[in-house]
């Protein structure tokens, strides 16, 4: 085998996924130190993030005042202010919108076809690092008990290494399609994703819900 | 972007395929108070898995892939090399694949595990180290061990680390070395697992010595015919052991055993496992700055 060759398919293919990934990437601010990722779900601005991304923090340092105003950097460099329409805590899932159309939205694959050891990417700003892309295998499909009441939440595990910055960012296979949503809802500094058939369905029901509400 | 096969997507898939084929052969230990550990499936009714996870001699289950729960009892323990081998109460198992090349630095491994009833885990990685031997910290000497920077997930121990085809090329435990997951080779585990399954134990040869490492001069190597630098210089000979009844005297500095030279301890110790127990081997040692072979029945160190 030519190992050469091999390596520089290996890598257009890469990069080829990456392109696709970053385009729909965004960096969620929360008017508090710290930044999470995004993932832009529909062209009419729609932004799927973790829940604990825009979520009010209680603490005695941070200024509540400030934890409410929620903006967003697409890959094109605006910045835009983001109203939080729909938020699930048990699920770590939030629900952005921005005033903005055309936008390029994720494609995104289903994560019910996901298989043990196929590779995966987790792309967001670890630490503050803007698009950063790191590379793993599915490790488990399993779930997780979340919230209060616990309730059981099917998850991705992944060997991707992950860090603060990459919350509410992607996951996605080796074709470049949207298989999860990383969050930190469970366990250490180890890959957890919720799958993209889960977040589809938090989306639908968020728009179903917002309709409703303008009627 | 397109959906068509890619390297990435045949890696990928290829990859995928390799966690399945091995992962029908892993299965769930229960045989601690923690949670559950992996083993693998080394025949339909045999299973191995580290030593360290069996916490308990009664009460072991083991769950198949296919979710089928089997009672299983201890067929055998090798603490030294932290393995044992436990019968399933029937041939319900697929037996796991051993690769057939030797391990290389660099090649890619995935890590598995079943800790859960959740379905198969993995890890990917390569194989980041090939030492031994090596003395563990349970009174063993392994032969050779694997070091690998895929990740150990919680209940690893016990599992397979395959190739990039899904055979084994190891079998993973966080029990030999503190704080750092090693993989005992498949050449080396299916050995002892055969030996567990047959006779329970692993037969460790004893000899009755005492014995320091020396240099030997130039002029004894030249007398020896070959370069070997150093030996083991008897400094105690045990009363009524296999060393004494072959003839082996205080002063004499074994070269080799078997043909195959000795220049440490630990090398002393690993030419004395396995089927030398109860067996005459040539031992050749230097008497007198005289090469010579003496005849010792090897014996059975007992625990």
């Amino acid at each position: 085998m030519d190992v050469q060759a091999f390596s520089d398919q290996i890598a257009d293919a890469l990069s080829d996924v990456n392109r696709r990934v970053q385009r729909s990437l965004v960096v969620v601010h929360n008017g508090r130190q710290g930044a999470g990722a995004g993932v832009v779900w529909r062209q009419d601005g729609y932004i799927v993030t973790n829940h604990h991304v825009v979520a009010e923090h209680r603490g005695p340092f941070t200024r509540r005042a400030a934890a409410s105003s929620h903006s967003v950097t697409l890959p094109d460099g605006r910045d835009l202010p983001a109203r939080v329409i729909a938020k699930e805590p048990e699920l770590d899932l939030a629900l952005l919108q921005i005033d903005a159309q055309g936008l390029a939205p994720a494609l995104v694959a289903d994560s019910r076809g996901l298989q043990v050891g196929q590779m995966v990417l987790a792309v967001g700003h670890p630490w503050g690092q803007v698009g950063v892309v790191t590379a793993g295998i599915v490790s488990g499909l399993g779930s997780a008990e979340t919230g209060q009441p616990p309730r059981k939440v099917p998850i991705i595990r992944s060997d991707v290494v992950l860090a603060p910055g990459n919350s509410g960012g992607p996951l996605v296979n080796a074709a470049g399609g949207v298989v999860g949503i990383n969050t930190m809802i469970v366990g250490g500094d180890l890959g957890v994703a919720i799958p993209s058939h889960m977040v589809e369905a938090f989306v639908e029901r968020a728009l179903r819900g917002a309709g409703e509400v303008a009627v | 972007m397109s959906n068509e096969p890619n390297p990435l997507t045949a890696l990928s898939e290829a990859m995928a395929e390799a966690v399945a084929k091995a992962g029908a052969a892993t299965v769930m230990v229960n045989a601690r108070r923690r949670f559950p550990a992996s083993g693998i499936a080394y025949a339909a009714d045999l299973v191995l898995t580290a030593d360290h996870v069996v916490e308990r001699d009664d009460d072991i289950s083991v769950v198949l892939p296919d979710g089928s729960q089997l009672k299983a009892t201890v067929a055998g323990r090798d603490p030294g090399s932290d393995l044992a081998v436990l019968r399933l109460e029937r041939g319900a198992a697929s037996a796991a694949q051993p690769a057939p090349q030797d391990p290389r630095v660099g090649q890619l491994a995935l890590s598995l595990g079943r800790p859960t009833e959740e379905g198969i885990q993995a890890s990917l990685g390569i194989v980041s180290a090939i030492g031994g031997p090596v003395r563990t910290g349970r009174g063993g000497l392994l032969d050779r061990y694997l070091r690998t920077d895929a990740i150990p997930y919680p209940g690893f121990s016990g599992g397979p680390l395959v190739d990039s085809a899904g055979r084994v090329i190891g079998v993973n435990t966080s029990g030999l070395a503190r704080g750092a997951s090693l993989a005992i080779p498949v050449g080396l585990a299916w050995q002892i697992a055969d030996t567990l399954a047959k006779h329970g134990h692993v037969r460790r040869g004893f000899l009755g010595v005492r014995s320091q490492p020396v240099t030997i001069p130039s002029t004894q190597q030249k007398a020896l015919g070959r370069e070997q630098s150093s030996g083991l210089l008897l400094v105690g000979v045990e009363e009524n052991s296999p060393a004494e009844a072959g003839g082996l005297l205080v002063g004499d500095i074994i070269v080799a055993i078997s043909g195959q030279p000795v220049t440490d301890a630990d090398q002393l110790l690993a030419s004395l496992v396995g089927d030398v127990v109860g067996k005459p081997v040539p031992v050749q040692v230097l008497r007198g700055g005289q090469p010579t072979v003496i005849q010792v029945t090897i014996g059975e160190r007992k625990e």
